[in-house]
């Protein structure tokens, strides 16, 4: 099929309007969150499933590879179009269909940004729990395709363990249901192992996901360290004591200075680190396990602690944890985010080596992350116009990850692997254990038509491009 | 044909691995060897000798759940895994344990205590039943309103493939999304994929106080829609079960002092059951204020426990299933959006077997219903009436299920009925994919053939 030919077709199914084309159009859909990039052919906005399900398969026929797009937050290059593809994205599919209060869920389209799911459901005293940090642009379907996590998943688990049912298309435009309404289905959790796939499955175009109530009382906790160390022993010692908090989140001293030349987020300027701790709960809950980790923070040596229990306040403790990535603009123009995932143990020690690593490089590393999960986030700073620049930070960031790996972790806890990371599946996985993971993609998509080139190794190097850290962007 | 594969397995492994499948009977078939690998090397080369011979392998754990499942369209060999019974990695301080699949939950949960944690996997005679068992069910329990399934706290597995292969997914931290999340692959998927040799789960800390709620209602009806009520409430209990009056028969041989207390010694009365963990205030004002709402919400009489006995009522009604089923005629687990439970339960209340009634456990937080119907007191009827009784009554259920868009599972049936039907009801539109899947896994199909749905 000639391109003329495939546009044209393609508006057949979804409207003029509703495909972009034009290079110049094109630009803001060759990249996402990551440093890859890659001009798609064309991107279409379909408005229903049966839409999704003709461009799949016409897409299918004429071989030109499908993604899956959401809005571009991913921080893995996992919605950036293959050579020769085509996108669709949701826009126009971004309806909440159903709220159901009773049995606590609720029926999005995929295109639903997460936090108005969130906002919309909170007026019914409910919630949807995985908070992604980018959860005021990101969206439900992208969700779905990264499993996507938040610093509330240390207690509520991610994405997957939320979603209830989807429908699907699959490469030949077939459109089936995944899992149901019900918490329990028959057969092979198939609703669990496409949720993470990363598009190459297929495209979720409803989705069913379970709802939480509110808590009755929310309590977030601040401590300040003079240095890393006592702050990763104050986790350990949260731990210990049976806590299990909503969010425990660690912030340290390069992120707080380069937050505080932004904004007061009223981080004394010498800390070493501060500790985010959220606790949720009956409000004789929060009062008695709030009193332990205050006591923990202080015992491992914080040298000040605050709280806040009204919402308005809550959120300026959060203010600096939310903000930091845009305030490392501050320090670097380009950032390379590293989202590897240790035992909770090795916290201390892998901040070490990944600081180790950065004198080694000599490339400012700042850690923010989410310390209860054991989910690190060193993010590499660097300025791409220095030549030589971004090789050396994928050179240091595949360090990182060989020293996360080498403590017992992985590559990956919530960003997904993409393009970004095909290559160092072999540094967690035997060829054995991806060739069963392919034999799943086989079945969903013979032809491997969905999101081609991503998450296993082929050899192909993605071309890496950097970007300027942006204050829209978070992690 | 039985010494020919006794005699092989034998020379493979040596004679120690291998015997006779005396009481190994599934659905009337007498599989003809058990084999207990040693290890992993051993595991491996039944596995490939298996595959070789067109042998099918039937996995085994504790034995206490062979009978889901539909009748195995062949019974070779059982796969004993007991062997396979050792804590590989648990450190409290990462709050995530790694074990071997042929261990039993409650030693699993007795090391773990050391650790001041638990996992929140529930299962039936957790003496017996293996974590291997429990993930291929992948069933919960009491508290799944809760806690959900046990594919909510897998973060890691092995996998012996049918080439012999060990192969894993996922790994020892708690949060990952490298590679596709094979662990809800396996879980639940009765092993026809591959045999679990490893598991790795994401732990909780244990709560130091518990408290039980056991609270009389005149109908199940009425107990339905108060733990409907308190489940929307601060106040929710971890888990929340109704029970129809035949169970409280059960109940009375388990604890004299609760029959007492709510005067079921001469009468029989739906009961419901809340069950807390948390600090010892939190609790307290749980416990008080689900009270208050069960009384406001019709229920006649409370009884209160703590502690141990609190604990050991959970775990009767975690084992009610496994003890009711012994004496059932048909046994079916119904999942439903949990606000259906009260119509569903309503609906098939009157469905007779042999002129019986069902004894419903029903948790109307999760939206599973089990129906039991005991077996009928003059055993003179003909095993083909019975049949078609039992036939009748799951046709009658699965209309009604079919309706409210759940699933409806054939737990515990005469093998005569087991022939006729698919025990896992009607197959969902992606039964295609599962069958290609299960193709591309086992293509010799060795591993328990025709026992999960759609004749995989």
């Amino acid at each position: 099929m000639d391109f003329r030919q495939l546009i044209k077709s393609l508006q057949d199914i979804v409207g003029e309007e509703n495909v972009v084309y034009h290079s110049d159009d094109l630009l803001v859909f060759e990249y996402d969150g990551s440093v890859d990039r890659g001009m798609p052919e064309a991107v279409v906005f379909p408005s229903c499933t049966d839409e999704v399900s003709r461009v799949v398969k016409l897409a299918s026929s004429a071989g030109i590879p499908v993604v899956g797009r959401g809005t571009g937050t991913g921080l893995s290059g996992g919605a950036i179009a293959p050579p020769g593809g085509i996108q669709i994205a949701f826009p126009r599919m971004n309806h909440i269909l159903e709220v159901d209060t009773g049995n606590r869920l609720a029926i999005v389209e995929p295109g639903v940004i997460n936090l108005h799911l969130d906002t919309r459901v909170r007026k019914e005293g409910l919630r949807y729990a995985p908070d992604p940090s980018s959860q005021k642009a990101c969206s439900l379907g992208g969700n779905i395709a990264e499993n996507s996590g938040g610093p509330h998943c240390l207690a509520y688990g991610t994405t997957t363990n939320h979603v209830l049912g989807m429908e699907v298309v699959l490469e030949d435009g077939s459109i089936i249901n995944l899992g149901s309404l019900a918490r329990e289905t028959v057969g092979y959790d198939l609703r669990g192992v496409f949720t993470g796939s990363e598009g190459t499955f297929g495209i979720a175009t409803q989705i069913a996901v379970r709802l939480l109530p509110i808590p009755e009382a929310v309590r977030t906790f601040l401590g300040v360290f003079s240095d890393i160390e006592s702050a990763c022993t104050a986790v350990s010692a949260v731990i210990e004591h049976g806590i299990v908090p909503a969010a425990l989140e660690m912030i340290d001293a390069l992120t707080i200075q380069a937050v505080q030349k932004v904004t007061d987020a009223g981080y004394p300027d010498n800390a070493g680190a501060v500790l985010l701790i959220e606790l949720e709960g009956l409000r004789d809950e929060v009062d008695e396990i709030g009193k332990e980790v205050e006591a923990a923070l202080w015992d491992t040596g914080a040298t000040q602690v605050r709280t806040a229990e009204e919402a308005k306040e809550r959120e300026q403790l959060w203010v600096g944890r939310n903000g930091a990535l845009g305030a490392l603009g501050g320090i670097a123009p380009n950032y390379f985010l590293v989202d590897g995932v240790v035992p909770r143990t090795q916290l201390a020690k892998v901040l070490g080596q990944v600081s180790t690593i950065s004198a080694k490089y000599d490339i400012p590393i700042a850690n923010v992350f989410h310390a209860g999960d054991g989910n690190l986030h060193p993010c590499l700073l660097f300025d791409e116009r220095q030549p030589g620049s971004l090789e050396k930070i994928m050179e240091a960031g595949t360090e990182v990850l060989q020293v996360c790996v080498d403590a017992g972790g992985t590559l990956t806890g919530e960003h997904g692997v993409g393009l970004e990371k095909k290559e160092q599946m072999p540094l967690v996985y035997s060829e054995d254990d991806m060739a069963s993971m392919l034999l799943v993609r086989e079945s969903f998509a013979p032809t491997n038509n969905m999101n081609p080139g991503k998450i296993f190794p082929d050899g192909i190097k993605p071309i890496p491009h950097a970007h300027p850290a942006a204050p829209g962007m978070t992690i | 044909m039985q010494s020919y594969l006794i005699d092989q397995l034998s020379q493979l492994l040596g004679g120690n691995s291998v015997s006779t499948s005396d009481g190994h009977e599934i659905d009337g078939l007498t599989p003809q060897a058990v084999v207990r690998p040693a290890d992993l090397l051993q595991l491996s080369e039944i596995m490939r000798w298996a595959a070789s011979k067109q042998v099918s392998l039937l996995p085994r754990g504790g034995g206490t759940r062979s009978s889901l499942g539909n009748i195995p369209l062949k019974t070779d060999v059982v796969l004993d895994m007991g062997a396979f019974d050792h804590v590989l990695d648990y450190q409290p301080a990462d709050m995530t344990a790694t074990v071997e699949a042929g261990m039993t939950l409650s030693s699993m949960q007795r090391q773990l205590a050391l650790g001041g944690e638990f996992v929140p996997l529930e299962s039936a005679q957790s003496d017996r039943s293996t974590i291997g068992g429990i993930l291929s069910v992948g069933a919960g329990g009491p508290l799944s309103h809760t806690y959900g399934l046990p594919r909510e706290w897998l973060i890691g597995i092995s996998v012996m493939t049918t080439k012999g292969i060990v192969t894993k997914a996922g790994g020892k931290v708690v949060k990952n999304v490298t590679g596709y999340d094979l662990n809800k692959l396996y879980t639940g998927a009765l092993g026809t994929l591959g045999v679990i040799v490893e598991a790795s789960f994401k732990l909780l800390p244990r709560e130091p106080h518990s408290g039980a709620l056991v609270v009389s209602f005149p109908t199940v009806e009425a107990s339905i829609a108060a733990g409907r009520k308190l489940l929307h409430t601060p106040a929710a209990p971890l888990g929340y079960h109704c029970v129809s009056s035949g169970v409280t028969n059960w109940l009375k041989h388990f604890s004299q002092p609760v029959s007492q207390e709510l005067g079921l010694e001469n009468r029989e009365a739906p009961l419901c059951f809340s069950y807390f963990a948390g600090r010892a205030q939190a609790t307290k004002r749980r416990m008080d204020e689900a009270t208050a709402v069960l009384l406001s919400e019709g229920g006649n009489a409370t009884y209160r426990i703590e502690g141990n006995a609190a604990d050991e009522m959970l775990k009767w009604l975690t084992d009610t299933a496994s003890i009711i089923k012994t004496s059932s005629t048909l046994v079916m687990k119904i999942s439903v959006q949990p606000q259906l439970a009260s119509s569903v339960s309503k609906e098939c209340a009157d469905i007779t077997v042999l002129g019986q009634i069902p004894d419903q456990v029903v948790d109307p937080g999760f939206g599973s219903i089990r129906f039991f119907w005991s077996e009928p007191g003059n055993d003179s009827t003909q095993a083909s009436d019975v049949d078609q009784s039992v036939l009748d009554a799951i046709q009658k259920i699965r209309a009604i299920i079919h309706r409210y868009k759940g699933s409806a599972v054939v737990e515990n049936c005469p093998v005569g009925v087991k022939r006729q039907i698919d025990i896992w009801g009607h197959p969902p539109d992606s039964l295609e994919l599962m069958q290609s899947i299960k193709k591309r896994f086992d293509p010799d199909c060795i591993l328990n053939p025709g026992r999960f749905l759609g004749g995989i």
